[in-house]
């Protein structure tokens, strides 16, 4: 793996309780959660700088379009 | 990352894999008789449809439209133009490319070339597309560099 | 990142050094667009005019190479290439949150995914002996198939891994390296998606 910096992370207790809980739903440890959040917020913003929209589609196939800062 | 060194580990797994084919990912049906035609020339084809993307790109940052305002503005589908800039594979109707000529005021003919729905014979064309290609970014802002490149090529488009 | 590691010369038998990495540059899509195409291309006609070959066309044979630059920025995806002396042998590009694992044992755990995969033509066995020429090195997908596992493994995602496998590799993913044949995706073509679970990870890279 490439060479990796380290840093100081400050969340509240809501935060913090939302990345344990999601730590082990994924079967992940607190940073590699981290890197994919990053992840696919990069990813996300990309294609939406491209002039993409993200949509989620529920059980009836119903699409609602997601609003992304 | 720790590879295996074992020498018959290697030599099992590439026993394995020599007995197949080991493609993921997608298929396509049949062999496109265009690329069939002339393998020599593919760099070039596809070298052209990368600056005819690019083009289009470009003409729209500098014209700052996002691409469902292009999509209105040169009467086109939306969902084609997303097509166009995302899917390698996609091939836009020619009355797409019409009226996107008539939008950025360029020779229609030689964008179809550039898109690929016309086979293109002009050598001076390809040129100056591949120099194009190589010169574009496909997703930063509009540099002064990508911006000179952009109205050569322009330029070049309308000239002939 | 970028290591040594051993593929097999077909000339000798012998093992030899070659270079596994991630720095893969736009000048590397070139490379597989102007040296591996019509090789490639020649050896599909070839196939797929014998009888009953079944050949399907893999959809990465035409990809416009240049179309991927924009994606060498992205945290999300990571290309691999391999290099014997300077010259790329073999490409692979995988995806770390676009797919989550699909067995329910494993279900919306995060996973590797294989995007792509592709030796140079003339590592193919099958397609140099339709071409009538010898092939040139051994084993090539086999370790870019292991540096995407052993990324799942340093990633923390135990080794998990997934990939929609072509008809004609299904026997390779399944009954070689030990993957579980999910269900056809109708959403990828009908493509069969396969995936790993940390055991079968673990038992692949042992070489059980």
């Amino acid at each position: 793996m490439n060479p990796k910096r380290t840093m100081t992370l400050n969340l509240t207790d809501q935060e913090m309780s939302v990345l344990d809980q999601l730590s082990v739903q994924k079967d992940l440890s607190k940073t590699a959660l981290i890197r994919q959040a990053l992840r696919l917020y990069q990813l996300v913003d990309a294609r939406i700088t491209r002039g993409e929209k993200l949509f989620f589609e529920d059980q009836d196939k119903q699409k609602a379009e997601l609003m992304v800062l | 990352m720790k590879f295996n060194k074992d020498r018959n580990w290697l030599a099992k797994r590439a026993e394995q894999e020599d007995r197949h084919f080991i493609s993921v990912g997608g298929l396509i049906s049949r062999i496109d008789p265009e690329w069939q035609a002339d393998v020599s020339s593919m760099p070039n084809v596809e070298t052209t449809k990368t600056a005819f993307v690019r083009l289009l790109q470009l003409a729209r940052r500098e014209r700052r439209l996002s691409l469902e305002q292009l999509a209105q503005r040169a009467d086109v589908d939306l969902g084609e133009l997303v097509k166009i800039e995302s899917d390698e594979s996609f091939k836009p109707t020619p009355r797409t490319i019409h009226q996107l000529a008539e939008f950025l005021k360029l020779p229609a003919k030689k964008l179809m070339a550039l898109a690929g729905l016309l086979k293109i014979k002009d050598f001076g064309l390809q040129q100056a597309s591949v120099r194009f290609a190589a010169r574009s970014e496909p997703v930063e802002d509009v540099s002064p560099e990508e911006h000179a490149a952009f109205e050569e090529y322009v330029k070049f488009l309308n000239e002939q | 990142m970028r290591e040594k590691i051993q593929i097999i010369d077909t000339q000798t038998g012998e093992s030899v050094e070659a270079e596994i990495f991630d720095e893969v540059a736009l000048a590397h899509f070139i490379e597989t667009q102007a040296e591996w195409r019509p090789v490639v291309l020649a050896a599909a006609r070839a196939l797929s005019q014998q009888p009953n070959q079944g050949f399907l066309i893999p959809r990465h044979f035409h990809w416009d190479w240049t179309r991927k630059e924009a994606e060498l920025k992205l945290l999300a995806v990571k290309f691999y290439g391999l290099a014997y002396e300077g010259k790329l042998q073999g490409i692979m590009k995988v995806e770390t949150v676009a797919h989550s694992c699909r067995l329910p044992e494993q279900q919306g755990k995060p996973m590797v995914y294989i995007d792509y995969i592709e030796s140079a033509p003339w590592n193919i066995k099958k397609l140099m002996a339709a071409l009538g020429q010898p092939q040139r090195f051994r084993a090539v997908g086999t370790r870019l198939f292991e540096a995407a596992v052993l990324q799942s493994q340093e990633e923390g995602f135990r080794g998990r891994l997934g990939l929609h496998s072509l008809p004609g590799s299904e026997g390779f993913y399944i009954n070689e390296c030990g993957m579980t044949p999910v269900g056809r995706d109708p959403h990828k073509q009908n493509l069969l998606w396969c995936e790993f679970t940390p055991e079968q990870a673990e038992r692949y890279l042992a070489g059980e």
